[in-house]
């Protein structure tokens, strides 16, 4: 996390001093940009860092989903299993991932490429089902799109 | 002074910011959770909701005051907000008041037969959660009761500041969690959480299913732990509640220790130590007299004790600093001209002990060192070697250090060795038994009164001065 510093510190001159905690969320988005995931050592870096107490960097971890505490594989496939998409196929498609791949969601392949999740709304529902690849949309996604995309992804 | 009006009332705002806080000081009630007087705002509960005539309900914890404000705290559309925002408070409460320490003592309880007293509307499952959580080794935490106020995370963030508690996940999968790597342990004021708590979700692991509570009623003491002299209340049975069918230490015990509000003191907070304090007042007492360790008579033994005082030589005092301010005066007006005294420290600190801190916590863990020493001074205890009689008052003197030759008369409370060891043991009173005064180091007095009976051939030490001050022989 350390060299990231000079970045937040370019953050920092954007807010009113006394604010530093407000750097929480950016900051433990950049680290997981960096890492893949937040590790202990980066807590305990954002706490000297930001002077948050642990607890509240914690609270941050645990509120947003999209933030990790753990590594995952190359691939991170987040299917979004709202209404919309539930209405136009996300359920077959889950179905077929977990078929194909042999995981659950939640969990990653052992050979490290995929890892399975469900998502909330991904604010595509006039495109559903959506599936999300890294940081990639996959939109009116049919079985014939999913194997072909399946294939793209080593 | 802006004027604003409640209920159609006048009421003049004072110093007060938000509505609550005006509606409360002028008598009438809001419901609230969320809001405490020494917390900050959140306004997550949404039971103080108000109507301001005009501009519809909103909540009265973050509602500025301002001149001619109108405010109606009971008409028909905040109630029916209580009662709604009640149904969604309770979705996934357990409901389980029959096995529930707080009950008698719930606000949610109270707002519900207030407000709502209606059957759950929905007809869902309610969900589960984690009972019996150990938050450390005093307090257990039941997530189904929380209701997710936030009060005890605010504690640990704004008073104690030990950062321990917080919210985890979020949704109806929200809980009060500790931090990764610590426990509650460490925060030496966490049992505030269990008082602070509305609902029956932080309990104390010492109280837990001892009493109903409405079995139980306080007495007004203080606590004399350290030189601050928090004002606590001692909960113990109510006196028609003292069955001859319970055991009678069951009925005397101090079941649990409050804090008693007091803003010259300590605010609404005491520390741990002071929750003990059953612990500390229910240790053994001594209630027997003795000359040499030879059971006698009170009246024997007193007469034993005029007889040394009256002797000749030098003759020292170690005075109590657990004596209350009437004690330690007794003793100077019966005896102080026939001793050189000296002010005894009766309790030091214990290991592991939080010795001082910001808040609360004084290093001195005697309740009445200043009014003692403002009597005797404070000079270190200085026992030349030919003394001929020392009288050692309350506990905290090492025996091994007094002159070999002095004869020793001890009064005390407590079942010790040393009492045997004493020429003349005359057992006194403790705290809990009698009415007195302490005044705290910030020359603050507070009173405390008694709560539990003195028990047989026990004398207060009030009494106990003039009679040792009169000549051998006189009546006791």
């Amino acid at each position: 996390m350390k060299h990231l510093i000079p970045e937040f510190e370019h953050l920092k001159k954007r807010l009113p001093p006394g604010h530093d905690a407000t750097l929480l969320v950016p900051c433990l988005r950049r680290v997981q940009e960096d890492r893949g995931f937040i590790a202990d050592s980066d807590i305990d870096g954002l706490v000297e860092y930001l002077g948050v107490p642990r607890i509240q960097i914690e609270e941050v971890l645990s509120f947003y989903g999209m933030l990790r505490r753990a590594p995952i594989g190359r691939w991170h496939l987040q299917v979004c299993h709202n209404v919309s998409c539930s209405m136009r196929g996300a359920e077959r498609l889950l179905d077929d991932l977990t078929g194909r791949l042999g995981i659950q969601p939640g969990e990653t392949t052992p050979d490290r490429r995929f890892t399975l999740s469900t998502v909330e709304c991904l604010g595509s529902c006039g495109t559903a089902p959506v599936l999300m690849v890294n940081e990639a949309y996959h939109e009116n996604l049919s079985a014939a799109d999913l194997d072909a995309l399946l294939e793209r992804l080593d | 002074m802006p004027v604003m009006f409640i209920n159609d009332q006048p009421v003049d705002t004072g110093e007060h910011r938000t509505v609550l806080q005006v509606a409360l000081a002028n008598g009438f009630y809001v419901p609230h959770f969320c809001w405490h007087p020494e917390l900050s705002i959140v306004g997550n509960c949404r039971v103080c909701v108000v109507e301001q005539e005009g501009r519809g309900v909103g909540i009265a914890c973050n509602m500025p005051v301002a001149e001619g404000l109108r405010i109606q705290t009971e008409s028909e559309p905040v109630r029916a907000q209580r009662k709604a925002m009640l149904q969604f408070i309770l979705l996934n409460h357990p409901v389980d008041c029959g096995i529930c320490d707080k009950a008698g003592e719930c606000t949610l309880q109270d707002y519900h037969y207030a407000y709502n007293g209606a059957p759950a509307l929905s007809h869902e499952p309610k969900l589960h959660s984690t009972k019996f959580f150990p938050l450390s080794e005093r307090i257990i935490l039941d997530n189904e009761r929380c209701i997710l106020c936030s009060r005890c995370v605010r504690f640990t963030r704004e008073i104690s500041k030990s950062n321990v508690l917080g919210m985890e996940q979020r949704g109806d999968g929200m809980r009060v969690r500790p931090v990764e790597d610590r426990t509650l342990d460490d925060d030496p004021y966490s049992d505030n959480v269990i008082d602070l708590c509305p609902v029956g979700a932080l309990l104390s692991r010492s109280f837990q299913y001892q009493a109903r509570v409405w079995y139980l009623e306080p007495t007004a003491s203080v606590c004399p732990g350290c030189a601050r002299g928090c004002t606590v209340q001692l909960w113990h049975r109510r006196h028609e509640w003292r069955l001859k069918g319970l055991d009678g230490s069951h009925n005397e015990r101090i079941l649990r220790v409050t804090p008693l509000e007091n803003p010259r003191v300590n605010g609404a907070w005491i520390c741990n130590k002071g929750r003990d304090l059953g612990a500390l007042f229910g240790r053994p007492r001594a209630g027997q007299a003795l000359l040499k360790g030879r059971p006698v008579l009170l009246a024997e033994a007193i007469d034993a004790a005029r007889r040394l005082v009256r002797g000749a030589g030098r003759r020292v005092a170690l005075v109590s600093s657990w004596g209350s301010n009437e004690e330690l005066r007794a003793f100077r007006n019966a005896l102080a001209d026939r001793f050189t005294s000296f002010v005894k420290a009766d309790h030091r600190p214990g290991e592991g002990e939080v010795v001082e801190d910001d808040l609360l916590i004084r290093a001195d863990k005697n309740p009445n060192t200043h009014a003692a020493q403002a009597l005797f001074g404070n000079a270190p205890a200085d026992i030349p070697d030919d003394t001929e009689l020392v009288l050692v008052w309350g506990e905290g003197a090492d025996f091994s250090t007094l002159p070999r030759g002095a004869k020793i008369v001890h009064l005390g409370a407590w079942l010790q060795p040393e009492n045997g060891y004493a020429d003349v043991f005359i057992p006194i009173s403790i705290q809990t038994e009698r009415h007195g005064h302490y005044t705290s180091f910030e020359g603050v007095v507070s009173a405390f009164e008694p709560c539990q009976r003195r028990p047989e051939g026990v004398i207060d030490a009030e009494t106990l001065f003039p009679l040792l001050a009169a000549p051998p022989g006189s009546d006791t």
